[in-house]
């Protein structure tokens, strides 16, 4: 199935792909429910809808992780090298940028695990 | 008196409780974390492996915070809705609109059957019973806080906030502005009084009619009204209707004057009068230091009487 | 006469060479230095001058609440004291001591000679000197602000704020402008100027951490500028942003205010525990372990920082809904926290520690840290935050995160990096006396202030009753503070008094394993020689490096052409790719920084045309810096740097340092450009109907507007592709065609809210819709300016189709400019109509 992931790239960018899904994710949810709170007619719908959005969204964005964090522990080689990676050659540099940014996958998942939290246990907009 | 660990509120209690939790796990947590520090920096101690030195950041850096914080998240969140719950504004009970102006409060109890009662810088509530309070301003931003009962909340200008309280133990707490509003900010308290349903209602009830004190100390109600102080005040039963200033129609049972500043007495009264400025800055209200000795005590004996 | 000995000859030759070049000007002259050692000693002196003075500030404010019922001083000054100390201790020391230590160390860290825009980073120093002097003096006169350092409206906006706010408000804008300036300058340095094979998996832990908190600074400082910029209007032409009355809202500021003020705690934080990161292996005598962690941390922090701003107004009635996302956000920064105290304590564990007065800072730094960490944990939590926000439970918390996570590994810092200023060590006995006395009395007099909240004491009372149980709370924090400040004091003396007598010392004392402790002190140069770098920690794994390197045995060990040299290499694998000319000794740094503040001090007391005067001379002045000092076209296309390289002198586009500037800039300044289309929607958001039933500017113009700044964009683009092909004549007539389009865009913008009759002090509506147009036309305008720059540059013989930086820079400046133009036009024409 590897096949299917979009080619390598050599960037410092791929580096930050789960916290900006993290803070779209954020965003979309903060955003969505501020709106929704302060013009209620606005978006025609109710809280409980509000709550299916915010799960939704947050299914997308967990998949988008899963599947930046897939890519990048291809970037690692798959983990069969160990850290530090500190040799002075391209695939070390390679490995340690999968390997950094696999750990950001990780706490990205977490924290937009916990965004979606209030969601569970927050049933009205109550002000 | 004004201590949210001494809770004699529904939500100050769940929350006092909330941090006790917190604060015990944080103590272990530090005292952990600084014994560990202290044991790594001995110089006598075999250094561990890379390895386990790696295996180390995982478990206590990601697993255990993560564990740790998502319990508390869930605790917290479960907390919240029924700490504050969703009132809906139509139903009946007791409301009470604070509106914030620097440096004091002005209180209406709104009654379910529509009558109103209009009073200043004291918050009186029946013990057992959800109090809806409304609050907003009518210049800084102010915010209203009793931490014996509740948490707090801001009153803004343009903007109605809501709080609920919910008093569990009768007695006299003290409540505080906690948002920096200028000058006086430091003298804008007030006392918080929780009574017995039975005792709030007959409060209550005789608040809606004009005080018996009106007819007495006529010489000092004569100077009220030739000093205009009806201009900015309101007294029931009188010709003084403003609200500019706090409402005076039953001071005298006030247990302060000043939004909290001084022990409600006839020499605190008088003393106020004369200077208010410099007792509270800022204070919008005009000295009368034309007034003789005579005449002050005239006014604050009718105004102490004003039960 | 030996072949060895001519060598030698050379290489002392060679050396004199750089030398010269590199050498500070002498007397008064000394003052318009540029380079990064002179910069960054007097942009850190400078940011400690002001923490004591906000110290001295504290001390009045703790010997005022001493005891109950005090009248020390009165209720005005004590608002000016406490709000002075928060300001000038967040905007005129936590932040700018990072910069200043950023732009000392980082050059020799990262093994360049300097940073990559030395007389940006001089403009920086001095706006950064005027301007807090002009925040710091006001309260000598009394004026100083008094509404508390975030200076919530309407108390701010109102008459009772006097003039100190409009000191706060003007006198940091000026500073953030000059954060925002270091801030390109550090992103450019650290992703361009390391040296040869310094890949992204060496990098010194410090470059790393400075690299994110300057992005941070991108992303979070512009929407207080943003917010500034409506706050003062308001102030000034009494537009309603923040007036209830007429449709605004005072919760905008503090939503602006709180997106830039806690990445800013992080942006404080971040630097601080890059100083442990270096000092720990050092002492540990160990590589670092966990790496890469420590990028996770960083990276993660860096972005979770922006999701807890809300944390900051739990009272403000929001929906809870919404409380408790920032909430949730705020339990998730605790775990890269932890990671980065759990990396430090795993390099302990897995080296020996040798106990120095740095580790001791460092450690007694992690010990109240935690403890602010932990309480931070607490009050992130809506429902214990309504009890503990804006009591001295806060002031407490946020002094455990600020002083352990922040002063103590400064104070770290100074033990283990004062041998790079003169190469003498402070000394260790009052080093630990003053650790011992600071540590005590922070203890002493914050832990307490936890108390004293729970106990219902709201923060920024300047006095309280003697019977509600605060009374010896209060008492034992004031006698705390006292102990604290002779710790600082002694710290001061030592800093003051410790030259005398005392022999240069080695040059690596600590036998520490990065490179800037190859740099010598009596050298001006950085490194004498640039090295290929292949290892985390150089110094222990490179044998011999340090002799090679001022042997001038590696890269560019010359300046046969007499400039100011550095290398610019690739962002990932650090390939040498440029030998960058950087600025020398200037004037013009001075000037630029002093007719800024000038506008800036002029606005606040409201001469209007000193202010203009000396803005339009402010425009100068920086045309004739860029004129004079950037884009030159070099004598030779390539010069050779040893070992057989040979790199190009000129770059255009994005390999070149000052695209990357621009790219940086221009994306701070969208930052706070979206902070103004936030405010729009914002005021939507809270208003059935947000236009106060007031006419808008109508569809027609702002489209009109969007044409002809496209058509703008579209002419600098296409003279850009031209004079690359060498049509140089239909470059010029393209620029030429551009800037009176734009002209015309600039028009066809005011014209619209114009055209309706919208005024903008009646209703926030108009208001909001004027500063966006304006904005966009003052774009516009400086668009217009750079095209014209660029004719200029062409017609004088300075921009070729081969030498073609500038166009390539302003082309950039109109891509951001087209979305510029396309938002404003579409939010203010198009949206109120499809409502």
């Amino acid at each position: 199935m590897w096949h299917l992931l979009p080619r390598q790239l050599e960037t410092l960018w791929t580096l930050f792909t789960a916290p900006v899904v993290w803070a779209l994710h954020f965003l979309i949810c903060y955003v969505g429910a501020a709106i929704f709170c302060e013009k209620p007619g606005f978006l025609g719908t109710d809280f409980d809808n509000l709550r299916v959005a915010i799960a939704v969204v947050t299914a997308l964005a967990l998949a988008m992780i899963v599947m930046s964090a897939m890519l990048a522990w291809r970037q690692w080689g798959f983990g069969t090298d160990d850290p530090p990676h500190d040799d002075p050659t391209r695939r070390d540099r390679t490995l340690f940028q999968g390997y950094a940014t696999l750990l950001l996958s990780g706490l990205s998942f977490v924290a937009v695990i916990f965004t979606a939290l209030p969601a569970l246990f927050v049933t009205e907009c109550l002000r | 008196m004004q201590s949210a660990l001494d809770p004699a509120g529904e939500e100050a209690s769940q929350v006092a409780t909330l941090f006790w939790v917190m604060t015990i796990g944080g103590l272990v947590i530090w005292a952990l974390v600084v014994l560990l520090s202290l044991y790594a920096s001995r110089w006598k101690r075999e250094p561990i492996s890379e390895q386990a030195a790696a295996r180390l950041i995982p478990w206590a850096g990601g697993v255990l915070p993560v564990t740790v914080l998502t319990a508390l998240l869930a605790y917290a969140l479960w907390l919240m809705p029924s700490l504050r719950p969703f009132a809906d504004p139509d139903r009946a009970g007791l409301r009470v609109e604070v509106v914030g102006s620097q440096f004091w409060w002005h209180v209406a109890y709104r009654r379910p059957d529509g009558t109103s009662v209009i009073s200043a810088n004291e918050i009186r509530l029946p013990v057992g019973e959800r109090v809806e309070f409304s609050l907003t301003s009518a210049d800084m931003i102010h915010s209203f806080w009793i931490p014996a009962l509740g948490g707090k909340m801001d009153l803004i200008p343009g903007r109605t906030n809501r709080l609920s309280l919910l008093a569990t133990k009768a007695g006299t707490y003290r409540g505080q502005c906690a948002e920096f509003c200028g000058i006086s900010h430091a003298h804008m308290a007030f006392p918080a009084i929780a009574m017995e349903p039975a005792d709030f209602e007959a409060w209550l009830a005789a608040r809606s009619r004009p005080s018996e004190g009106l007819g007495a100390n006529q010489a000092g109600r004569g100077l009220f009204e030739r000093e205009r102080c009806g201009s900015c005040h309101r007294v029931d039963g009188t010709q003084a209707q403003s609200t500019a200033g706090p409402d005076l129609s039953h001071v005298g049972s006030r247990l302060t004057i000043g939004a909290g500043l001084l022990e409600n007495d006839v020499e605190a009264l008088e003393r106020f009068i004369v200077h208010p400025a410099s007792l509270k800055h800022g204070s919008r209200m005009p000295a009368y230091t034309h007034l003789s000795a005579d005449e002050l005590a005239r006014i604050a004996a009718w105004l102490k009487g004003l039960q | 006469m030996s072949e060895v000995a001519s060598q030698e000859r050379d290489r002392k030759a060679e050396e004199e060479q750089l030398r010269a070049v590199w050498e500070n000007p002498s007397g008064w002259r000394y003052w318009t230095s540029v380079n990064n050692y002179q910069i960054g000693l007097w942009y850190g002196a400078t940011a400690f001058a002001f923490m004591l003075f906000a110290g001295l500030l504290a001390l009045l404010v703790r010997a005022q609440l001493a005891v109950p019922e005090n009248d020390l001083i009165s209720a005005d000054l004590y608002n000016q004291a406490y709000t002075l100390h928060g300001t000038v201790m967040m905007f005129l020391f936590a932040v700018p001591i990072f910069e200043a230590v950023a732009i000392f160390l980082l050059p020799p860290m990262l093994g360049a000679r300097e940073m990559p825009f030395p007389r940006l980073g001089a403009f920086g120093f001095w706006s950064f000197l005027i301007g807090g002097v002009f925040v710091c003096g006001s309260i000598f006169f009394g004026a100083a602000p008094s509404t508390g350092w975030f200076m919530y409206p309407p108390l701010a906006t109102s008459e009772q704020a006097g003039i100190g706010a409009d000191i706060w408000l003007l006198g940091l804008s000026f500073i953030e402008v000059a954060s925002l300036a270091a801030a390109v300058e550090l992103i450019v340095g650290i992703m361009k100027c390391r040296a040869p094979g310094m890949r992204v998996n060496l990098m010194p832990l410090f470059a790393w951490y400075l690299l994110i908190v300057a992005g941070m600074i991108v992303f979070a400082f512009p929407p207080l500028i943003a917010g500034d910029l409506l706050f003062e209007m308001q102030r000034m032409f009494d537009w309603p942003f923040f007036d209830a009355a007429r449709g605004g809202d005072p919760l905008l500021w503090q939503h602006l205010f709180w997106i830039f003020g806690h990445p800013e705690v992080y942006i404080i934080f971040l630097p601080a525990i890059a100083l442990l990161a270096m000092i720990v292996p050092t002492f540990a005598g160990r590589p670092i372990v966990g790496y890469s962690w420590i990028v996770l941390a960083a990276v993660g922090t860096g972005f979770l920082s922006f999701g807890l701003w809300v944390h900051h107004m739990f009272a403000t009635g929001l929906p809870q809904i919404s409380l408790a996302f920032f909430s949730a956000a705020s339990e998730a920064v605790a775990i890269p926290t932890a990671v980065q105290i759990f990396v430090f304590i795993a390099t302990m564990l897995a080296g020996r520690v040798i106990f120095s007065t740095p580790m001791l800072f460092a450690m007694g730094g992690i010990a109240i840290f935690v403890m602010g960490g932990l309480t931070g944990v607490m009050v992130a939590l809506a429902p214990f935050d309504w009890q503990a926000h804006d009591t001295y439970f806060i002031v407490a918390h946020l002094h455990y995160v600020l002083i352990g996570g922040m002063l103590f590994p400064v104070f770290a810092g100074l033990y283990y990096y004062y041998p790079l200023i003169d190469g003498k060590h402070m000394s260790d006995r009052v080093g630990r006396f003053a650790f011992w006395m600071m540590f005590t009395g922070f203890n002493i007099t914050f832990f307490p202030m936890h108390l004293a909240g729970l106990r219902g004491m709201p923060r920024r009372v300047y006095t309280y009753p003697a019977d509600i149980g605060w009374d010896w709370l209060n008492l034992v924090s004031t006698m705390g503070a006292v102990v604290l400040g002779i710790g600082m004091f002694a710290v001061v003396v030592d800093v003051t008094l410790h030259r005398r007598n005392k022999p240069r010392g080695e040059q690596n004392p600590w036998n520490a394993g990065t490179l800037e402790w190859i740099s010598e002190p009596e050298e001006n140069w950085g490194v004498r020689s640039i090295p290929r770098i292949e290892s985390r920690y150089p110094l222990w794994d490179q044998k011999d490096l340090a002799r090679a390197v001022r042997a001038g045995e590696w890269y560019l060990p010359d300046a046969s052409e007499g400039r100011r040299e550095t290398l610019v290499t690739s962002v990932l694998d650090a390939e040498p790719e440029q030998v960058l000319r950087v600025g020398g000794t200037a004037y013009v740094t001075i000037v630029s920084a002093a007719l800024l503040g000038t506008v800036f001090v002029a606005l606040t007391f409201k001469w209007w045309i000193v202010s203009g005067l000396a803005g339009v001379a402010f425009v100068a002045a920086v045309l004739w810096w860029l004129w004079t000092g950037t884009g030159e076209i070099p004598e030779q296309e390539e010069k050779h740097i040893g070992h057989g390289i040979s790199l190009p002198l000129y770059a255009s586009g994005v390999k070149s340092a000052g695209w990357w500037a621009m790219f940086i800039t221009m994306t701070g300044d969208g930052t706070a450009f979206a902070s103004l289309v936030f405010g729009y929607f914002f005021f939507w958001t809270i208003h059935s109907d947000f236009t106060g039933g007031l006419a808008g500017p109508g569809a027609f113009w702002p489209l009109a507007a969007l044409g002809l700044f496209a058509a703008g964009w579209a002419t600098t683009v296409g003279a850009r592709e031209l004079n690359r092909r060498g049509a140089v004549f239909a470059a010029r007539a393209l620029l030429v065609a551009g800037a009176l389009l734009s002209a015309a865009g600039c028009g066809a913008a005011l014209t619209g809210p114009w055209a309706s009759g919208m005024d903008p002090t009646a209703h926030v509506y108009p208001a909001i819709v004027w500063i966006l147009v304006i904005w966009a036309a003052v774009h516009g305008a400086v668009g217009i300016i750079m095209q014209v720059y660029c004719l200029a540059r062409s017609l004088a013989g300075r921009l070729t189709p081969r030498h073609d930086m500038d166009l390539h820079n302003v082309a950039l400046y109109w891509h951001f400019m087209l979305v510029t133009a396309l938002v404003t036009f579409g939010v203010v024409g198009l949206f109120p109509e499809a409502l």
